[in-house]
């Protein structure tokens, strides 16, 4: 425990002092910022403010689909891939922790950093409720709740891909792309009857967050949904350590 | 403490060692030479548990690299080649992260960063960041985080490389002490003098076969029984060659040389070595030099690896 303490910590000081992070958090407030400004003129938005979750948290802007799949894993690239490029992974993994801490701890402070781009997110909310507008904050929450549940599973892909190798840019692409697949595959597919719709209809991200979370309805499923297929990712993660010290 | 029993690890087509065995005791000190490909940092990183062997196993206090990894590795201190650390953190951070990585309490790694960072002579350094560090310094560094938790093994790759003179003669102090207090010290090296100096043991690797492995003693000796004889005669050494060609063995007669009034040859034994000598002084003829060629471990390291 005191391994994965002060790995977790290196990790989250690390996010802390890299430009680069400062770099994502920057263009991901500008871009969230001007969308949120856009939004709050047009029309549809002031006859009703319920509509905002929809479009900051879930599938109703377009902004969340173009930035999610690809911002975790530029941001989870320097996890394994950089320390691999720069030499810094053989002395970590010679040193007496377990090949899941490592994994765990990395995971878990890629989500605390993370969790900044979203609470910036959430404190444009906070500073249209100065104005006193009327907020649905349960709403707003539970859309909250849904972004952060997808962001977990784009976080363990791209820290599944950051384990590739030294490469940074299969790191990153790998990562985005696994994630637009995860994100868009099912949808295309969800149409029609049969068992690849079904199938594809279980798996629509999308679906869940806009009709689910950004609607306010959390349902038990999506709520597996996320974590368990991050779960996935994080065991192949651990897999592909694993296998680099046992595998001859 | 630090073993190895028919280690082999295949690169695709290459093998790169070829069923290693080796062995090294508390308290001592094993030198690791061979040539760039050798095979030596393979070894070391099998040994610190960064990668499989493709057979054979490495033992680290008679815990198995492979089923015990990490009760193994809390027995290590491993410095690799080229020791890399993060280029932004503070050297005092860094080294106080990688204790509590080894399971140090914080107070633990504060003290201990402090005991080894005097040790080591890193004084103001430890302020910088890694980034800013020269290479002497940053070995440094990688020997610190080696010797934080106290292991009883060391696995140091090419330790003394970027080092100057004042500074490799401290670090060979360092591994004496080290080895004093029980350490076992696994360290890879091309500098010849430096192993000879502070090595109990020399294990020599080629082409990822071990091919050399004694005591100091040992090699000396078996370098001395296994060296040519010299002699000079102020008489004829075309007589005496001509004697001496009677009555040796074949195999010692095909050594024989002849170069201006020196004679070279080479004993097939420890005994033959005495009758040569006997023979020789039994000999009418006045013997003004009588020497033997005994390799130096330089040139055991040229001959083993030739």
């Amino acid at each position: 425990m005191t391994a994965f303490r002060a790995l977790l910590r290196r990790e989250l000081w690390s996010f802390a002092i890299s430009p680069f992070s400062w770099v994502l958090i920057g263009f991901w407030m500008l871009l969230n910022g001007l969308f949120f400004s856009i939004l709050l003129r047009s029309a549809d938005v002031q006859s009703n403010l319920g509509m905002l979750p929809t479009y900051l948290f879930g599938s109703g802007g377009l902004l969340a689909f173009l930035l999610l799949p690809v911002i975790p894993p530029l941001l989870t690239l320097r996890l394994f891939a950089e320390e691999h490029r720069l030499g810094t992974l053989e002395p970590l993994l010679t040193a007496p922790i377990s090949d899941a801490a490592v994994v765990l701890a990395k995971y878990v402070a890629a989500c605390l950093f993370f969790l900044v781009f979203w609470l910036g997110v959430l404190a444009l909310f906070v500073l249209l409720q100065f104005y006193d507008a009327p907020l649905d904050w349960p709403r707003i929450l539970s859309a909250f709740s849904g972004a952060l549940l997808a962001s977990a599973l784009f976080l363990a892909v791209g820290l599944w891909t950051s384990s590739w190798g030294g490469n940074l840019i299969l790191a990153a692409a790998g990562g985005a792309g696994v994630n637009y697949m995860l994100l868009f595959l099912p949808a295309m597919f969800s149409g029609g009857t049969g068992r690849t719709a079904a199938v594809a209809r279980a798996m629509n991200i999308p679906q869940m967050l806009e009709v689910g979370f950004a609607a306010g309805l959390i349902d038990s499923y999506a709520v597996l949904y996320f974590p368990l297929l991050a779960l996935l990712f994080l065991y192949l993660t651990w897999m592909r350590l694993v296998s680099r010290r046992w595998v001859p | 403490m630090i073993e190895t029993t028919c280690l082999s690890k295949r690169y695709g087509a290459l093998l790169a060692l070829d069923e290693v065995s080796l062995r090294v005791e508390a308290g001592e000190i094993l030198g690791f030479l061979g040539p760039n490909g050798a095979g030596k940092s393979t070894t070391l990183r099998i040994l610190s548990g960064f990668m499989p062997p493709t057979s054979g196993s490495a033992s680290i206090d008679g815990l198995d690299l492979l089923r015990e990894s990490l009760k193994a590795r809390q027995r290590i201190g491993y410095l690799p080649e080229n020791f890399v650390a993060p280029q932004e953190m503070r050297v005092v951070e860094y080294l106080r992260f990688r204790g509590r990585l080894k399971g140090l309490s914080r107070r633990a790694a504060r003290q201990r960063v402090t005991e080894i960072g005097e040790r080591l002579g890193l004084g103001e350094r430890m302020r910088q960041t890694f980034g800013a560090l020269s290479k002497g310094f940053r070995q440094r560094v990688g020997l610190a985080d080696a010797l934080l938790a106290d292991p009883p093994a060391l696995l140091l790759d090419e330790p003394f490389g970027g080092l100057d003179p004042l500074q490799r003669q401290e670090f060979r102090d360092f591994l004496r002490d080290l080895a004093k207090v029980g350490k076992a010290v696994l360290f890879s090296s091309h500098v010849l003098p430096e192993v000879e100096e502070i090595a109990d043991r020399v294990a020599i690797l080629h082409q990822g076969r071990l091919q050399v492995d004694g005591t100091i003693e040992e090699l000396g000796k078996r370098a001395h029984e296994e060296a040519p004889v010299q002699f000079r005669t102020e008489g004829d050494p075309v007589v005496l060659e001509q004697l001496l060609a009677q009555d040796l063995l074949p195999e010692e007669a095909s050594s024989l040389k002849r170069e201006g009034p020196f004679l070279t040859v080479l004993p097939a034994s420890a005994e033959r070595r005495q009758f040569l000598f006997r023979w020789l002084a039994a000999q009418e003829q006045e013997i003004s030099e009588y020497r033997t060629l005994a390799p130096t471990l330089d040139d055991l390291f040229r001959s083993s690896t030739a």
